[in-house]
């Protein structure tokens, strides 16, 4: 039987299928063909994005500047960018302590106590730059590599060339992400076929303690009973199929109500931070109303590594006060940077103690950073910075304890080994054992990549 | 597979014929012939070893990074994927000079650091000053890699003139009186359907024998969703299967075609095309609160069998039809340019330049692919890498766009541009308004006056005689508002807040999204897609491969839609009518004659069928555009009713024939490229939805009107991700609001166009969270529970009752092994609930985390009866069913 590569991954039974598996299916049929689960051996096999969503300003947390602290109040020496958001004041020195931590020394904020331990397996990208300063555009940028056109995002592109590793699962699930600048966008397909797009679990303006996939339970009838009203469904089906003889897609929909009867159960228990152990709980803050929230968000990462989701973004968008501080620097930063520090650094070493970590790269950022002039009419706050920001990895093969490239004195443009957003996307898809060259998909009439027509592999990050 | 190997060798192939043939006479650099010494030692001295130390590395002998090298200046003015690198003399319009100043965020060379300020004077003067080079003179004729060779381009076969191609000689494969609803009246075999002689031709040079007609209640069910998007009610199908009329069939065509809900359904198919969404997407989801002037537009258009040469002239230049028009009239022109508006624009952009470029190549894009079926898009950084569509062209067209006025506002947060469009009434409130508006004006002008004339007088009194003397010399200080007395401050203050209140009173005046001239002007080549570095300004105009000698000219003072609009939907054109009728022949048949129904480039498919597709597109364009006519060919020809199966073939005889050309058509040509069978499909979202609610007795059938709940030009949602669409609604899903970047889940799961890019060949997935929704979600089990409940009101044995739901949900009664199998599940069902009383209650205690939605659906088990709970599950059961979702 005949089934082109492109009806394959149309069709794909499962819902959240793969290039793997389509290459599989059409290995199957042809004899010779190539596979294409991954262009070279990876050193990660799924990724948690840790997104802060609005902004997290780089000089006060991961990127310390001493020349910034002491020119607080005078002028930038240089020129600010061609294209600025809003404009900014003079420079605005940290509020903030910065202390070296662990054997590299590396220097992180006191608003990051608890990530601070962790920072000998991090590796800090210092020199990263974007290119659009407003949060919709740069928002697609870093998660689709594009503010001009509608493209697939990162982990649309990932699912596409890795598949799941757990059938029952999707290969592709964002947690509480937010519906403003890009919404569905920046976990979207877009011309990929849908089913590579993210399962969004919630929304950023719900409580993390009610995210659920939608329609994943049946609330009128018990187990048994929807078991025998599928049976009848599955009849009708297979009565249909016979009347219309050979018919991939009918076959492939007849297993797709399997797979979902499945998922029913497979979800929940994913999701049932219930069976965790207190000490766990305690660890990521879910006792604790500061943390609880984005606590229970990373447990839930940390749940769906294990069972081979292979792209699980964690979005941080408080409501109240994002990471977006034009004024009041001290107090937004503080009460962000307090809901998330004990969680993430408790993702981390929760990884690592279960030997998830080798495998699992983590990358924490925003769609871009801060300004080191002031703004706001206490002149306490920082506008959007894409010239040059801080984004860190950890674990599936990167170099622990490195800072990599650097801004300029001030912090405001990356000058040393830049990292453009391409080249992160390009190093991400490297690790995973994807070259970004080959990954494509032909629509409308030319081959697309994530990268566009860019993107370098930094590969001095690697360990 | 070799497929796509054979693509990429074909494209290779077509690459290097295009480069074969150089265009002579393209030497656009003026290259200086003689150097003085002078300047070949400024050259040898600053000049190469900048280059060689900073740029030969990657655009060298050795490397050549994006196809181009520095190291001869034959590279340089030949340049690389991006165009040229230098125009000699223009260090503003040349890459490299753009490069090296580091103003593009997105190319910066050297990558790695900045050159000096000097090393970048050096390189700009040595531009300037022609670029004096040791090989100048010797380089002859240098091909810029931005042109291409237009003679060879036309030789692709979607610009080659439609010629209406002689129809083979065939017969048709059914003989008359088999079938009553053909329209036989010849007592021998009769002479194919144009459509089919093409079809039967190929099938039988494969020696492939097609299948004979289906029956009529598939055929009633496939037209009936086909035109309409509804299911046929079991009156409809009783009428057809009891008509034994010749033209039985073609009495139910016209119905459906003069039924209102044919424009939802096809004015629906062009909104794909049209991007449509009732909100902006990308980064600032403001609502389009009267993009649905612009839907209803659509489907009257359809309705009407608006020539669709007219529609798209509409749609392009719509406000330039009607120049004259009086306030009241020329509205349907005027929301017809909505088309040009409804597109996604990041209009939050801090770049205004960048943003008006970025909204001009999403219109060049949409109409481009939607129209044209060109992926002009791909130009807008440099020459097209497969088309013939040069760098220069884009611009041509851009200019056209660029010329038109699409945002009232470029400023944060851009405004897209809208313009009233009052009724009688509404014009007669405004002037009314306006009138008293103008009265309190006038009433506070002469307030002040009176209160200045009275400051005046005061300080006349307050002079004292002798100071009049020198008063006479300097103007008396103009009199300020401070000084004016309390009782004057008071009664003006009062008037003002009167005005204030009134202008805020202002009658509301229906608007729509609409475009208008624009400041007029040609626009300059964006070198590598970039505003920041300009090149030749090109003159307003439209491809150049396709107009040939003949570009018509524009009006200086006008944008040139209107006559791009003419000029597309022209007799000689070659694309605008092939393009048409491929997506036409797309929906009706699932795919098209073209299978890339939005790319009729060198990298599309080639058409499978083209003789039939020339015929058709000439057949249209004879027609007068009329797309109803159009659906008449292709639903009375034998290849739109052909079987999908033996199994749909009412005489017995037929029927055991088939199985044979069945087993043949399927071994060889397993993905009915042929049309010997018709092709067994999904519906579309909005039809599964329409046709669960009909079936379910619930469907509103209301046609029109405005349907999102958000203020126009207000954010569907802001920063807190809280979405307050309603999607409760029970009308058709062509009247779901269209939010882009959170569109209704269920849509999405459906394989719904993204509606933030035109798509004329939506997919047809089949995904577990499909089952999962048709399993568990609120929707599903409030239709079925409607359907229970209605079919148990009615005095029927049980029996009677499941052939009931059969017949409405698939046209067809049961067998009987059906239905026991049906009986049995009820009993099964009913008995389970009876025993197990606790184990549902236990389900429901243990779902904790449900949303808000999950939860208000209907429930408790004790509200809702053993008996209906059964027949519930087996109505779910049947709307879920490959049966009730597919067509065959």
């Amino acid at each position: 039987m005949f089934l082109s590569r492109r009806r394959v991954l149309q069709q794909s039974s499962i819902g959240f299928g793969s290039l793997a598996l389509a290459s599989m299916l059409s290995s199957k049929a042809h004899s010779g063909e190539q596979t294409q689960r991954s262009h070279h051996p990876p050193r990660a096999k799924r990724v948690i994005f840790l997104f802060m969503k609005g902004g997290p300003s780089q000089v006060d947390s991961f990127d310390y500047k001493s020349k910034l602290q002491e020119d607080h109040g005078k002028p930038l020496p240089f020129e600010k960018p061609r294209v600025q958001f809003a404009p900014t004041g003079n420079l605005l020195g940290s509020p903030w302590k910065f202390k070296k931590y662990g054997e590299s020394g590396i220097a992180v904020s006191e608003l990051f106590p608890n990530v601070a331990q962790c920072v000998d397996d991090l590796c800090l990208i210092n020199s990263m730059h974007g290119s659009n300063p407003a949060h919709g555009g740069a928002c697609l940028k870093v998660h689709t590599g594009s503010d001009t056109f509608v493209r697939p995002s990162m982990g649309a592109w990932i699912s596409y060339g890795l598949g799941t590793e757990n059938e029952n699962l999707p290969a592709f699930i964002t947690i509480c992400p937010t519906l403003a600048h890009g919404g569905t966008k920046n976990w979207g397909a877009a011309f990929l076929p849908a089913n590579f797009s993210g399962t969004p679990l919630g929304l950023a303006s719900q409580s993390s303690e009610q995210v659920r996939v939608k329609y994943i339970q049946n609330r009128e009838m018990n187990f048994k009973q929807q078991r025998a009203q599928l049976d009848l469904t599955q009849s009708f089906n297979r009565n249909f199929l016979a009347s219309v003889g050979d018919n991939a897609e009918l076959e492939s929909r007849i297993q797709s109500f399997e797979l979902a009867f499945r998922m029913q159960t497979e979800m929940p228990e994913a999701l049932d931070l219930a069976s965790e152990s207190e000490s766990t709980h305690k660890l990521y803050g879910t006792d604790h109303p500061v943390t609880a929230d984005f606590g229970r968000q990373c447990l839930m990462a940390r749940r769906f590594a294990e069972r081979g989701v292979r792209f699980i973004q964690v979005t941080h968008s408080n409501t109240d006060v994002q990471w977006d501080q034009h004024g009041n620097l001290r107090k937004g930063h503080e009460q962000n940077a307090a809901e998330v520090d004990q969680p993430i650094a408790a993702l981390l070493s929760d990884l690592k103690s279960r030997g998830l970590l080798e495998d699992t790269l983590v990358l924490w950022g925003g769609e871009f950073g801060r300004t080191p002039t002031c703004q706001g009419a206490g002149n306490n706050g920082r506008d959007h910075n894409p010239e040059g920001f801080t984004m860190w990895l950890a674990g599936g093969g990167v170099r622990g304890g490195i800072q990599y490239g650097a801004t300029d004195d001030y912090g405001y443009y990356a000058v040393e080994d830049k990292v453009h957003l391409h080249d992160l996307h390009a190093t991400v898809l490297h690790l995973l054992g994807l070259d970004h060259l080959q990954l494509t998909y032909r629509h409308a009439g030319r081959d697309f990549r994530l990268t566009d027509v860019s993107g370098h592999v930094v590969t001095d990050i690697f360990a | 597979m070799n497929r796509t190997g054979a693509v990429t060798s074909v494209v290779l192939l077509v690459l290097c014929s295009l480069t074969a043939f150089v265009k002579a006479d393209e030497t656009p650099s003026k290259v200086q012939e003689q150097p003085t010494a002078e300047e070949i030692r400024f050259f040898e001295n600053k000049i190469r070893p900048l280059l060689a130390t900073h740029c030969y590395d990657c655009h060298g002998e050795e490397t050549q990074e994006g196809g181009l090298r520095l190291d001869t200046l034959a590279g340089m003015l030949q340049g690389g994927n991006a165009g040229p690198a230098m125009v000699a003399g223009k260090p503003d319009r040349s890459l490299i000079s753009n490069a090296i100043s580091y103003r593009d965020n997105d190319l910066r060379m050297p990558p790695d650091e900045r050159l000096t300020d000097q090393q970048i004077k050096d390189l700009n003067h040595w531009i300037e000053s022609g670029s004096p080079h040791p090989e100048s003179g010797q380089v002859g004729h240098v091909r810029p890699t931005s042109t291409i060779d237009l003679e060879a381009g036309r030789k692709h076969w979607a610009f080659q003139p439609i010629v209406a191609p002689d129809v083979p000689q065939m017969e048709s494969s059914i003989e008359p009186g088999d079938d009553k609803s053909s329209a036989s009246t010849s007592s021998t075999r009769q002479v194919a359907h144009p459509i089919d002689a093409f079809v039967l031709a190929d099938l039988k040079s494969q020696g492939l024998n097609p299948l004979p007609r289906a029956d009529k209640s598939t055929l009633i069910r496939r037209a009936t969703f086909d035109l309409t998007g509804l299911p046929p009610t079991i009156q409809e199908i009783n009428a057809f299967l009891e008509d034994d009329s010749a033209d039985a069939f073609h009495k139910v065509v016209e119905r459906l075609l003069n039924s209102p809900h044919y424009g939802e359904r096809w004015g629906r198919h062009w909104l794909d095309v049209a991007r449509y969404a009732d909100s902006n997407g990308l980064d600032e989801n403001a609502a389009h609160g009267n993009a649905w002037r612009y839907r209803d537009y659509v489907v009257q258009s359809f309705n009407r069998d608006k020539p669709y040469d007219e529609f798209l002239v509409e749609q392009l230049a719509g406000d330039l039809l009607v120049p004259d028009r009086e306030p009241t009239t020329g509205h349907e022109q005027l929301i017809a340019t909505g088309y040009l508006v409804i597109g996604p624009k990041v209009l939050a952009e801090v770049d205004e330049s960048k943003m008006e470029m970025d909204i001009v190549d999403e219109q060049v894009d949409t109409v481009g692919r939607g129209v044209m079926g060109l992926t002009l898009g791909c130009a807008r950084c440099h020459t097209h890498k497969f088309d013939p569509i040069e760098h220069a062209d884009y611009y041509a067209l851009a200019g056209i766009f660029k010329s038109t006025k699409t945002m009232e506002t470029f400023k944060l947060v851009a405004r897209w541009n809208e313009v009233a469009i009052p009724n009688a009434e509404e014009l007669s409130r405004q002037q009314a308004h306006e009138q008293l508006v103008a009265e309190k004006k006038e009433e506070i002008a002469q307030r002040v006056e009176l209160a200045k004339r009275e400051v005046i007088e005061k300080r006349a009194a307050e002079i004292s005689p002798t100071d009049v003397e020198e008063a006479e010399k300097p103007e008396p200080d103009p009199v300020e508002e401070k000084e004016f007395s309390e009782t004057a401050a008071a009664e003006l203050k009062k008037l003002r807040d009167e005005l204030k209140k009134l202008e805020e009173a202002a009658p509301e005046i229906s608007h729509a999204m609409a475009v208008a001239e624009g400041t007029v002007a040609d626009t300059a080549i964006h070198i590598r897609g970039s505003h920041l570095t300009l090149g030749e300004t090109v003159a307003r105009g439209f491809p150049r491969v396709l107009v040939g000698d003949h570009q018509p000219s524009i009006p200086e003072d006008r944008s040139g839609r209107l006559e791009f609009a003419r000029w597309l939907t022209s007799r000689e054109n070659p694309l605008t009518s092939r393009v048409m009728v491929n997506r036409i022949w797309r929906w009706h048949f699932g795919k098209g004659i073209v299978a890339t129904v939005d790319n009729f480039g060198i990298t599309g498919e080639s058409p499978t069928h083209p003789e039939l597709l020339d015929w058709l597109a000439a057949r249209f364009i004879d027609d007068q555009w009329s797309i109803k006519e159009m659906h008449r060919h292709i639903m009375f020809s034998e290849t739109y009713q052909r079987a999908s199966h033996p199994s749909q073939i009412e005489d017995v005889e037929d029927r055991a024939e088939a199985v044979n050309d069945w087993a043949m058509l399927v071994k060889k040509d397993p993905g009915n490229r042929s049309y010997g069978r018709f092709g067994v499909r999904r519906l579309e979202a909005e039809a599964v939805r329409d046709a669960i609610l009909a079936t379910s007795g619930e469907l509103d059938r209301t046609i029109g009107g405005p349907v999102i709940n958000t203020p126009n030009r207000t954010l569907v949602f802001n920063h807190t991700s809280q979405d307050a669409t309603a999607y409760e609604s029970q009308r058709r899903s062509l009247y779901i609001p269209i939010i882009r970047n959170h569109l209704y889940d269920m849509f999405q799961l459906f394989d719904y166009s993204d509606a933030s890019v035109l798509s004329g060949d939506r997919d047809s997935s089949t995904t577990s969270p499909q089952a999962l929704f048709l399993m568990n979600s609120p929707f599903m089990n409030e239709m079925a529970e409607s359907m229970a409940v209605r079919i148990l009101e009615c005095e029927l044995t049980t029996e009677q009752r499941i052939a009931r739901l059969f017949e409405e949900a698939y046209g067809r009664f049961p067998t009987e092994t059906e239905s026991s199998e049906v009986i049995q599940f009820l009993r099964y069902f009913e008995e389970d609930d009876s025993q197990d009383p606790a184990e549902f209650e236990v389900s429901i205690v243990s779902t904790e985390n449900s949303s808000a939605e999950e939860e208000s659906s209907s429930d408790s088990r004790s509200e809702v009866s053993s008996r209906l709970r059964a027949w519930r599950a087996l109505c779910q059961s049947i709307l879920s069913s490959s049966e009730f979702l597919y067509l065959r």
